[in-house]
């Protein structure tokens, strides 16, 4: 998908986010949306795939998304798949929230963990991070359960890994 | 060359010596006793119409006369002293054929004798020649021969000298692969070792990481997950002060 349009539809998504008074929220349920279509290739191919019909690729949308994320959302997930666009919706939605971001002066920062993180925590995190890069950044959680424990945070190309997945790795080179 | 006219010389007068020797009498040439008889007993027939006739005693006196030439037949010429008119002649004819061979004869025999000896010696000196050649040539050959074996001794030391070479080589080179070899063994050996080790400490490992990950599991609940968080949180925060 060219960077033009994949920037197109980041924009709207944005300006329909913004539209809604809700951009933190929507942003926030699409961020997940993509992650999780990131890490589910087969969902992602079937949301792509021309043999099924445009309709029936939306109506998975709305199955799926159901009462798990706001109406807004999951109309805008069904517009992306109802353009064909629904197997770049991970890389549209990087896009949105980078811009949405930049657009707040702030850096995206992902951190993965295996629970939700409380606003406190994600407050003093960014905070930290702050302190550290000089930066404001702007925090996207991924509940991702194979860190067992701890953050990894990811700013860029930078990773602070501080995950209890890591530590068993660290302890499995120690023992190699 | 003086002594083979010599021998001619004597050889001929040998063969006129012999020749009037061998002259019978002027008489009896061409006339035998038998001829003589015979003769006379035809004249008797002819005189008296049979041999027989003069038996008869009218013709005794014939009979006696009959008796006394065949008598006188009987009387056999000399065999070896010839007439003398025989020997003027045959001595004429001697003399005769010897001067025409003394003419003739003797420059022909000598030429061709010195002819002989020319070629005889000129057949010697062409012996002696081709012998001195045949000595030439052989003595070539036995130099080739001699030159031939030294060279034959020389590519068989030279092939001695060169399988002794490739033998010794082939030795360094097994020395060398049975070297490599063992290297490759020893290096073999070394990394099936360093694996099993690191298999080892990798199954060690596992099961040590494992029953790590199994009790952290089991007391990773909600309060530990936010302490962990927070003690990233407050490890992020210390690592900026």
């Amino acid at each position: 998908m060219p960077d033009e349009r994949l920037d197109g539809y980041a924009e709207a998504l944005l300006a329909v986010a913004a539209a809604e008074g809700r951009s933190t929220l929507l942003e926030d349920e699409l961020f997940r949306i993509g992650e999780a279509l990131r890490h589910n290739e087969e969902l992602l191919a079937a949301l792509s795939d021309s043999r099924f019909p445009i309709e029936r690729r939306q109506s998975v949308v709305e199955d799926l998304l159901g009462d798990k994320a706001s109406a807004v959302t999951t109309a805008l997930v069904s517009m992306v798949v109802g353009t064909g666009h629904g197997g770049h919706l991970p890389e549209i939605v990087d896009a949105m929230v980078a811009r949405g971001a930049v657009k707040r002066d702030r850096v995206l920062a992902k951190v993965r963990s295996a629970i939700e993180l409380t606003d406190d925590q994600k407050a003093r995190l960014a905070q930290a991070i702050k302190s550290s890069t000089g930066t404001d950044v702007e925090i996207r959680v991924i509940i991702d359960e194979s860190v067992l424990g701890g953050l990894v945070t990811e700013i860029g190309d930078d990773v602070i890994d501080g995950s209890v997945r890591h530590r068993q790795s660290q302890l499995r080179e120690n023992f190699g | 060359m003086t002594a083979t006219i010599r021998r001619l010389a004597g050889a001929f007068g040998l063969i006129g010596a012999l020749t009037v020797l061998s002259a019978v009498p002027a008489s009896a040439v061409g006339e035998t006793p038998g001829t003589c008889i015979f003769e006379k007993v035809l004249e008797a027939e002819n005189d008296y119409g049979s041999v027989h006739a003069l038996e008869d005693p009218a013709n005794k006196d014939a009979l006696a006369a009959f008796e006394q030439e065949l008598d006188t037949c009987e009387e056999a010429p000399s065999l070896i002293i010839p007439e003398i008119d025989e020997i003027i002649w045959g001595g004429g004819a001697f003399l005769i054929l010897f001067g025409f061979m003394w003419w003739k004869g003797f420059p022909a025999v000598q030429g061709a004798m010195q002819a002989r000896s020319e070629k005889i010696a000129a057949d010697l000196d062409a012996a002696e020649s081709a012998k001195t050649q045949a000595t030439t040539v052989l003595a070539d050959h036995e130099a080739q021969l001699a030159g031939a074996k030294a060279e034959a001794a020389q590519i068989v030391e030279d092939a001695r000298a060169q399988a002794d070479l490739v033998a010794a080589e082939i030795a360094a080179r097994a020395n060398e692969e049975m070297a490599q070899m063992r290297a490759r063994a020893a290096a073999d050996i070394e990394s099936a070792r360093s694996q099993a080790v690191s298999d080892l400490r990798g199954v060690v490992a596992d099961i040590a990481v494992g029953a790590a990950e199994r009790v952290i599991k089991s007391n990773l609940d909600i309060d530990t997950q936010r302490a962990l968080v927070d003690a990233y949180i407050d490890e992020v925060a210390a690592s900026n002060a």
